[in-house]
């Protein structure tokens, strides 16, 4: 048994210390958010925050995560009432097909929580690991901004930097 | 819909946030692979590590007995799986695959990565390795993967008119060059997955489709079971881009899988699998000649294409689709050949047949403007057509000149200094780049059922899907509009083949498609609540006529009063203790009839970009890309920006990296992943700056709108290659442009 402590809430689960983060939270968490588009740590799809950085969890065993805090997309709000992180992607029309979204959001979160005002340059840089080919990524600049300014304060972790 | 209700539209037309939203920025839209069922097995297949040969031997006796194992499915213990006839209307009955033959039909592997087995077990992990640990004998044979195409001797002609060879001969000014396209891979970031359930009697497939009624028509063939036994489900799909159009050999073997265990089977496909068996757009060579007059009148256009194939199927790269309408030019031909090779089949790709040839035929015109010293913009203004005189026929509605005078408008064009590298900025050298773009506007046949219900919602429901491209959006905005209802009291179902047959999410076509059907069926339900209206115990119009009754705004109200003395409809169904009136609508296929059209119908717009380009340290930047597009009316101009905007990051990709590469020796695509395959990511995306001219092109339908899906993409290479050249004077005449071709 390996203890998770996932959005908040402290999980037992009973596989391999070897299985990747994000079959744990997909298949025994039934958590959906992260999704699995390569499993190589390429696309960025499966990102979720492990004491406050973006990870790949498809590349990350369950065996290192054990006293670490994860959130994932659930962790940010639900679809009847979205985090402003997620707002913000719904009001810029950041998501076409969506499936990149969910890894582009924990993305961003783990840059507003270090940085609560970045920079164009700053945001391209660090949300680059995450790819999307509908090509949305104007639209996601555009998002982190906006949560950016509607954030500002409202992150406890956000001092920290 | 009268023209008189046009000018008084009130949610079509303006922006509207995807009503999908909440539901994809917190995990709760269902892509095919969220799906889990009680007892599911996973199943993961053995891949030809050759690609051209026979199998000899497949031992699964040590994968057998390894934990969790379920199965190793072999050739003779998957169950019987039939080829699907082809079903050619693009309708309720369409049925049509790329790759005809049924996986595992028999032992010939024809290109690397062909599925030869199916481990099957409790995880994915132990299916991983149970499939790694099957020992395949082959026979093998050297491959052909060659990628150099050559004119085939037996070019197939397309279209043509007059003699382009004489006028060729004959003219002042002529241009003979030959362009080049690799292999692309679609890559949606949802690899493509199949979810398939068995209960003894029929199927339930969970699939990454981008047509649910086409996957259900083929997959019942294949399993050999009658339709209504087949169930296709796509609720949200991570993309396509082509690629998912038509069924792969994963959804059959998901299939036969789930029926030979008794149990769901999920079979997600790898993203190395994605680059061998899941389709690519196909490399493409082509030959163009254009002759002039000095003052720049075109007299020929030459276009002879070869577009590489799978070993058994003929899937034809149509590039020669805008060629005989995009400009007025008296004599040409265009022609078509396949080169077999070592490769799994090709499919469609976003823009398929127009894209490649618009590379070409832009790229080409750019050459022959250098040529005569015309501007580019100018060249293509002198040439604009009266008609489509290919098919002689007027256009339905084309403002092509309009998008090159406002492109070139928005861009700044007239600053441009023709001069190679004689522009800069910043200590950059500018190149300044354009090209015009076409896609075609068509229908599929379309059914829709609309739904008013008692607790004053309405429900719209289409087997078609939504590819991320905001149909869920479109459906409920062309109900909206004729209900007088707000958005969020719509329910949009789609992605079901239990619902109303609807059309492929390709071509660009769906919203065009879903306009008459959806308004139809929207107006049916209006008719049946005035007949129930007419004769609900509790209405208060019960013993009148339903022909005295009018729907204005969700009030049901006599001709000629106003809607607040009438009745909420909600109230008159509770009345009639209704839950539900519905109607049903449809429009037929213009795609595909067999009918000779009366106009040509096609969108049209216009590509203008600018690079930067640093000699010093060979960097190459798109820096801004201003596009006008000319689709009808955009009903959705939110989404619709960021269709043309998407495409337009795609463009950037497919001119600056994008090339599927295969190892010579075993045919293996082997930049078969996410670093090796690069795509456009944050670092690329310039500024992007759309224009929609809307001139309504109500030959399509009542609203006048067409699709906007593909076009962005269409262009956007050669304009970059014109730019590029503007730049540096380097002509890059194979795609994707490298920086070794830029340092002279």
């Amino acid at each position: 048994m390996i203890t998770l402590n996932v959005n908040g809430k402290t999980h037992e689960v009973d596989a391999d210390p070897a299985t990747p983060l994000l079959y744990v939270l997909r298949n025994d968490l039934k958590l959906n958010g992260a999704k699995f588009g390569c499993g190589l740590g390429q696309c960025g799809a499966c990102t979720v925050m492990v004491d406050g950085e973006a990870v790949y969890s498809c590349l990350t065993p369950i065996l290192l995560l054990q006293g670490r805090s994860i959130k994932t997309l659930e962790g940010l709000g639900t679809a009847e009432q979205p985090g402003p992180l997620q707002q913000a992607f719904i009001d810029e029309q950041a998501a076409q097909c969506g499936y990149c979204i969910p890894g582009m959001i924990m993305r961003a979160q783990a840059l507003l929580e270090r940085n609560p005002s970045p920079s164009d340059e700053q945001i391209r840089a660090h949300m680059n690991a995450g790819l999307c080919r509908c090509g949305t990524h104007m639209r996601i600049l555009r998002a982190v901004h906006r949560a950016s300014k509607t954030m500002q304060g409202a992150i406890p972790g956000a001092k920290r930097a | 819909m009268p023209a008189t209700r046009q000018a008084t539209l009130s949610v079509i037309g303006k922006a509207q946030p995807r009503v999908d939203g909440p539901l994809k920025v917190s995990g709760k839209a269902m892509y095919t692979s969220d799906h889990n069922f009680p007892g599911m097995l996973y199943a993961v297949p053995v891949c030809a590590t050759i690609a051209n040969g026979e199998v000899q031997k497949i031992d699964t006796n040590a994968a057998e007995k390894m934990p969790g194992v379920r199965a190793i499915f072999v050739r003779n213990t998957i169950g019987k799986l039939f080829r699907a006839s082809e079903g050619v209307a693009f309708d309720a009955e369409m049925s049509h695959v790329d790759e005809n033959r049924p996986p595992l039909e028999d032992d010939v592997v024809r290109y690397y990565g062909q599925y030869v087995a199916l481990a099957v077990a409790d995880t994915f992990e132990r299916a991983s390795a149970a499939a790694d640990a099957v020992k395949v004998t082959y026979s093998s044979r050297p491959p052909n993967v060659e990628p150099r195409l050559a004119p085939e001797t037996n070019q197939k002609v397309e279209s043509e008119r007059g003699d382009a060879a004489k006028a060729f001969d004959a003219a002042a000014v002529q241009l003979d060059q030959t362009y080049d396209l690799p292999p692309e891979t679609h890559n949606p970031i949802e690899l493509h997955a199949s979810v398939a359930v068995w209960d003894g009697t029929a199927f339930t497939l969970y699939e990454s489709t981008q047509g649910v009624v086409n996957h259900r028509n083929v997959l019942a063939q294949m399993l050999g079971v009658p339709k209504e036994n087949v169930r296709v489900v796509s609720k949200f799909l991570g993309s396509g881009f082509g690629g998912k159009l038509f069924p792969w050999t994963q959804s059959a073997l998901a299939a036969a899988a789930a029926r030979q265990l008794g149990k769901p089977v999920k079979f997600v496909v790898s993203r190395r699998m994605m680059f061998q068996s899941v389709g690519h757009r196909p490399r493409v060579t082509q030959r163009i000649r254009l002759s002039a007059t000095r003052d720049g009148k075109l007299t020929s256009l030459r276009q002879d294409w070869v577009n590489h194939t799978s070993i058994l199927d003929d899937y034809k790269e149509n590039c020669g689709e805008a060629t005989p309408f995009m400009y007025s030019v008296p004599n040409l031909r265009v022609t078509s050949a396949q080169a077999r090779r070592h490769v799994g089949p090709p499919t469609p790709m976003r823009g398929p047949g127009a894209v490649p040839g618009l590379w070409a035929t832009e790229s080409a015109m750019d050459e022959l403007a250098l040529k005569l010293g015309i501007d580019p913009v100018q060249l293509r203004l002198v040439n604009e057509p009266k008609i489509d005189e290919g098919l002689n026929i007027p256009f339905s509605s084309r403002h092509l000149k309009e998008c090159l005078s406002t492109g070139a408008q928005k861009f700044g064009w007239e600053k441009r200094n023709p001069s190679v590298g004689s522009m800069k900025r910043d200590g950059l050298t500018l190149g300044w780049g354009m090209a015009a773009c076409s896609w075609i506007a068509e229908r599929f046949a379309f059914a829709a059922s609309v739904e008013l219900r008692d607790d004053g919602t309405a429900r719209v429901s289409t087997a078609t899907q939504d590819i991320g491209t905001g149909t869920y959006t479109i459906l409920a905005l062309l109900v909206s509009e004729r209900l007088g209802l707000a958005v969020d009291k719509i329910e949009v179902a789609l992605g079901d083949t239990r619902l109303p047959p609807g059309p492929l999410s390709g071509g660009s076509m769906v919203t065009a498609s879903a306009v008459h059907a959806v308004t139809e069926a929207a107006a049916k339900a209006i008719d049946a609540l005035l007949a129930t209206a007419a004769k609900a115990h509790g209405s208060k119009f019960a013993g009148r006529k339903a022909s005295e009754l009018e729907y204005t705004n969700a009030m049901v109200h006599a001709k000629g009063e106003s809607a607040s003395s009438g009745m909420p409809f909600a109230d008159l169904l509770r009345a009639g203790n209704l839950q539900s009136v519905s109607g049903a609508g449809s429009s037929q296929a213009t795609f595909g009839s067999a009918s000779k059209p009366k106009f040509s119908s096609h969108s049209f717009g216009a590509q203008f970009v600018e690079v930067t380009w640093q000699p010093e340290i060979a960097r190459l930047r798109v820096s801004r890309v201003v596009t006008v597009i000319d689709a009808g009316r955009i009903l959705n101009p939110l989404a619709g920006r960021n269709q043309i905007e998407g495409a337009v990051v795609m463009g950037i990709g497919m001119s600056l990296f994008e090339e599927t590469s295969y190892d010579p020796r075993n045919g293996a695509p082997i930049n078969s992943n996410l670093a090796d395959y690069i795509v456009s990511s944050n670092a690329d995306v310039p500024s992007l700056d759309v224009h929609f001219v809307e001139y309504p092109d109500t030959h399509l339908n009542e609203l006048g709108a067409r699709g906007i899906g593909e076009i962005g993409l269409a262009g956007v290479a050669a304009a970059i290659a014109n730019a590029v050249y503007h730049a540096t004077g380097v002509r890059v005449r194979e795609l994707p442009i490298k920086i070794e071709d830029l340092i002279v």
